[in-house]
């Protein structure tokens, strides 16, 4: 309508444009919520994965029965192509694409790729470190922590792609003297002499519509199937009446997956002066809540919060907010947050942990309470 | 009328409960005197061994009222946080019924305030100034 003179004809179609700035919103939120926000948006951030996911995914069925310009069999260059269009871009003499050009292509597939094994490392890190998600039941803290490593790597990695993407899009509007993201939102570009463009293929909205369809349904169904199945190394302890009476007459009921049995061991010796108080418990007592611990000890539990306090601190090892592992993530906190009522001290994690009890100390379930009159 | 009579039923097993543990507390306190060679206790005396301040035990409770303040009908607060019941029996009908119960938290409370256990005398002194509250 502003342009009578050139003609302008559709490229991207209605999808394409729609997944490309759906796709945008959920990295972005991925990126921001991974790398800026508090892990207590780790919900928000598991969730702009699984959209980004379900995005791919179409694309994926798009590629293969969308519009000429969204077929992966129309864009995708082999190494020879590739290299002559970098000649004739070096020449300055590079015919203009009308759909992705064979460098476009490679950013296309690096980030389509890069946000599926963004997926799968973060589904696996998940799983293994926070035994939750659709992995949980298979995937250890070791292998889940090394995952989480390679998944900030790939963060890391897909942003710069992102920028090189940008840049390319930046560079070839400059070559080309077209506004390139203009036409990410109208679909429409000039049509000009010696243009690069495809042979005509019918789309097939229909059946990419019902593989989405049925493939989503059983990935949704998978997931729920295997989010419902039990973790992997999170036994559920039978609960003991006596520790439950004893121990939580004064303090929150500590899981016994805390610490390694050796230090329960050394803490139900020293009852008499346990943490400046005497705790002192009959002989039978003393055994049975003993027993209660080793059995269900940091030592046969796979759980986040169970690895990192066992690294404890040799001066305090009866201690869990003398670990390292507390002190560093505690550290931003300031100390008249933990004595200030209703929380009153650093030893009452349920006040902020809501799931402390259970062993689990979920990010989502962090919520420092505002200070009440005691 | 239905609704009467529950109430009524309500009523009668509350003050029953209320008999029993008196007579629960009563058997302590009587076992308390038999020990100290005593006929009765002085709530006076419980009242100043709860108020006093002492440096022979540990260090973060130099008296009863640390955790359970100086009021006996409050509720008090252990170090960690955990809401303490009142120690007063007015505010606290259940209190010093259980005979394992209390010999466990005087013993474990007199070394943590007065780093020593109490005698027969201080417990009984103690628990009657609780009842008197």
């Amino acid at each position: 309508m502003t342009d009578t003179q050139t003609p302008t004809i559709p490229v991207w179609d209605k999808f394409i444009r729609a997944f490309h700035w759906a796709l945008v919103i959920g990295v972005s939120t991925a990126a921001v919520s991974g790398f800026l926000l508090r892990p207590t948006w780790i919900n928000l951030h598991i969730w702009a994965g699984v959209t980004a996911t379900a995005l791919l995914l179409a694309r994926v069925l798009w590629g293969i029965w969308g519009s000429k310009n969204a077929r992966f069999s129309g864009f995708i260059k082999g190494p020879r192509e590739v290299l002559a269009h970098m000649k004739e871009l070096r020449a300055g003499k590079a015919a203009r694409h009308l759909g992705h050009n064979p460098l476009g292509a490679l950013m296309i597939i690096a980030l389509l790729g890069t946000v599926f094994l963004l997926m799968l490392t973060g589904m696996t890190g998940l799983g293994g470190v926070f035994k939750t998600g659709p992995l949980g039941f298979a995937s250890t803290f070791s292998i889940g922590s090394y995952t989480l490593s390679v998944h900030k790597v790939l963060a890391i990695f897909l942003l710069v792609l992102i920028g090189l993407h940008i840049a390319g899009a930046i560079f070839e509007g400059m070559r080309t003297k077209e506004n390139l993201v203009k036409s990410m939102v109208t679909g429409k570009k000039e049509s000009r002499e010696g243009d690069h463009d495809l042979a005509e293929v019918p789309a097939h909205p229909i059946w990419a519509t019902l593989a989405f369809g049925v493939l989503m349904g059983g990935l949704v169904w998978l997931w729920l199937f295997l989010s419902a199945l039990p973790p992997f190394g999170v036994p559920a302890p039978v609960p003991n009446a006596t520790y439950a009476d004893e121990c939580s007459a004064c303090h929150i009921a500590y899981p016994p997956s805390l610490l390694p049995a050796k230090n329960w061991g050394s803490l139900m010796v020293t009852l008499d002066d346990h943490f400046g108080e005497d705790a002192s418990l009959g002989q039978a007592a003393t055994d049975e809540i003993t027993t209660w611990l080793f059995e269900n000890a940091a030592d046969s539990v796979d759980t986040k919060p169970a690895h990192v306090f066992s690294r404890t601190n040799p001066e305090a090892p009866l201690a869990i907010t003398e670990t390292p592992f507390w002190k560093n993530t505690h550290r931003n906190i300031p100390d008249s947050v933990f004595t200030r009522p209703p929380i009153y001290d650093n030893g009452n994690c349920v006040a902020c942990h809501s799931d402390a009890e259970s062993g689990a100390f979920y990010p989502a379930n962090i919520s420092i309470p505002k200070e009440t009159t005691p | 009328m239905k609704k009467k009579l529950i109430i009524a039923t309500g009523a009668a097993m509350m003050v029953a409960a209320g008999v029993m543990a008196n007579a629960q507390r009563d058997a302590i306190v009587a076992g308390l005197a038999a020990e100290a060679g005593v006929s009765s206790f002085s709530a006076e005396a419980g009242r100043a061994l709860f108020l006093s301040q002492n440096t022979g035990g540990k260090a973060a409770t130099p008296s009863c009222t640390s955790c359970h303040t100086n009021n006996p009908q409050a509720q008090g607060r252990t170090r960690v946080g955990k809401v303490i019941e009142p120690m007063a029996v007015s505010a606290n009908p259940e209190r010093y019924t259980d005979p394992e119960k209390v010999a466990k938290w005087f013993r474990r409370n007199c070394t943590s305030v007065l780093g020593r256990e109490c005698t027969a005398e201080e417990k009984g002194n103690f628990l009657a100034f609780m009842m008197s509250q």
